[in-house]
């Protein structure tokens, strides 16, 4: 196993800021070393000789080989905002070069409409679902929103009324192919008279489901009618709750074991 | 990668609100931009307060750019905007001089440090960081020599650089960097690292 020594590192991070004030750095090993210049004074302060060592070689003559434009900038700029927090320098008196400023319009409507297109679609998006629930809420009335939980499919265990469970933890390639085996896709439970007697069962069909692929078809039959069965003897008693039954899911895992 | 889309890297990040990256430009690009302006005045002092305000305008001009151009031509742009506006706002009085300065060269000399009140320490410090630079350059080793020198005096890409020298870009990018560290240790050496800090040196 081998380390990498400080001074490795460094030599490498010096080497890349060689690099990058040549412009012959990669434009994502730039953002991460422009991240590490903003918080590294010794790191800008080697870019700035680097700088000064341009400078010199080419002998410019008249210039003064100091930082101090670079200071007055920085103090100004200080007084400056930000652009980041919105503070764009609004209301200067900035005489842009020619082709900035003819495209400053256009580049504000267009920048405009980049932010506002999509803000737009998520709008019409949240629209159209607001109004699906507030129609699901007038079809099913306020019990059966209990676990409507975004998810894209879900098991009907109730005819009257349809319940809809959440099956959040079934991956989309695990979920069962009810259908394609020639089984029913909706089983009939008795409606539950409160939300404290519906929920085991709806967890155990989850659970049953979420495993089902792993059994076979007359395992996985035996198994829901055990839940259905569960069901119904659960409706006599009102108001037991089976989730903290360990009988139950020793009933739900009478399909083969849970990988 | 290109120095444009090196700088449009930093030009991005000041976008997104981190000034620093501006101030990383404007040490990169400071003595330039005074060389240009020094073009229209002959004044250091002028010229870098002239540099100075072209680099807020650029600051506060940024939000617009949008990269047609390389910040550097952009840049360019308004430091020579600037410079001109200086001189059309401002009634420019000859300077007489007792000299006889005939010569263009010697002229250009003796004008600028008349004319700068800070130019005799300027100067004698410029003239000390090129008396080292170049001493440096010349302990270095002839590869390392020939990189920086093609790169820094003839502003060639490392890839050029690769092909006259014939070895790979990694190669000329580890020269160049070695050169740069040897100068940057003696500079180092010699002012106890008061180079390159944002501060007033002189």
């Amino acid at each position: 196993m081998s380390f990498e020594r400080p001074e490795d590192r460094q030599g490498e991070r010096d080497s890349q800021l060689s690099a990058m004030f040549d412009g012959e750095l990669s434009a994502a090993e730039c953002e991460l070393l422009a991240r590490r210049l903003a918080r590294d004074e010794a790191l800008r302060a080697q870019w700035s000789r680097f700088a000064l060592i341009g400078a010199a070689l080419r002998a410019e003559r008249g210039v003064i080989l100091h930082e101090r434009v670079a200071w007055r900038v920085q103090s100004a700029i200080a007084q400056e905002p930000s652009y980041g927090d919105g503070g764009a320098a609004e209301g200067s008196a900035v005489r842009v070069p020619a082709q900035s400023a003819s495209s400053a319009a256009a580049s504000a409507s267009s920048g405009w409409m980049r932010f506002a297109r999509p803000a737009f679609g998520a709008g019409i998006a949240a629209g159209v679902a607001a109004m699906s629930i507030l129609w699901l809420r007038t079809q099913e009335g306020p019990e059966t929103m209990l676990a409507a939980a975004p998810s894209s499919e879900h098991i009907v265990l109730t005819p009257e009324p349809v319940v809809t469970v959440a099956q959040t933890a079934v991956p989309a390639d695990k979920h069962p192919t009810i259908g394609g085996t020639g089984e029913p896709d909706r089983y009939s439970t008795p409606a539950p008279s409160s939300q404290t007697s519906f929920a085991p069962p709806a967890r155990l069909a989850n659970y049953v489901v979420a495993h089902s692929e792993y059994s076979g078809p007359l395992a996985r039959r035996m198994a829901l009618l055990g839940i259905v069965g569960n069901e119904v003897q659960a409706e006599g008693t009102e108001g037991v709750s089976t989730a903290d039954q360990p009988a139950s899911d020793k009933q739900a895992t009478g399909a083969p074991n849970a990988p | 990668m290109t120095a444009e889309e090196s700088d449009l890297v930093l030009v991005k990040r000041v976008q997104r609100g981190d000034k620093s990256a501006f101030d990383l430009l404007v040490r990169k690009y400071q003595h330039k931009v005074v060389k240009l302006v020094l073009r229209y005045v002959r004044n250091p002092a002028e010229a870098e307060d002239i540099a100075q305000e072209a680099f807020i305008k650029a600051y506060r001009a940024l939000p617009q750019f949008r990269g047609d151009s390389a910040f550097y031509t952009w840049m360019y742009r308004i430091a020579i905007n600037t410079a001109k506006n200086q001189l059309a706002s401002r009634d420019r009085s000859p300077i007489a001089y007792d000299l006889d300065l005939t010569d263009p060269e010697e002229s250009h000399s003796v004008q600028t440090k008349l004319q700068d009140p800070d130019t005799p320490e300027g100067m004698a410090l410029t003239e000390e960081i090129r008396g080292i630079v170049n001493s440096a350059i010349e302990g270095l080793p002839e590869e390392l020599k020939t990189a920086i020198v093609l790169r820094e005096l003839d502003g060639l890409s490392y890839e050029e650089i690769a092909a006259a020298m014939e070895c790979p870009v990694g190669t000329v990018r580890s020269r160049i960097f070695r050169a740069r560290e040897a100068i940057d240790k003696r500079l180092r050496e010699v002012f106890e690292g008061g180079l390159g800090r944002t501060e007033e040196v002189i």
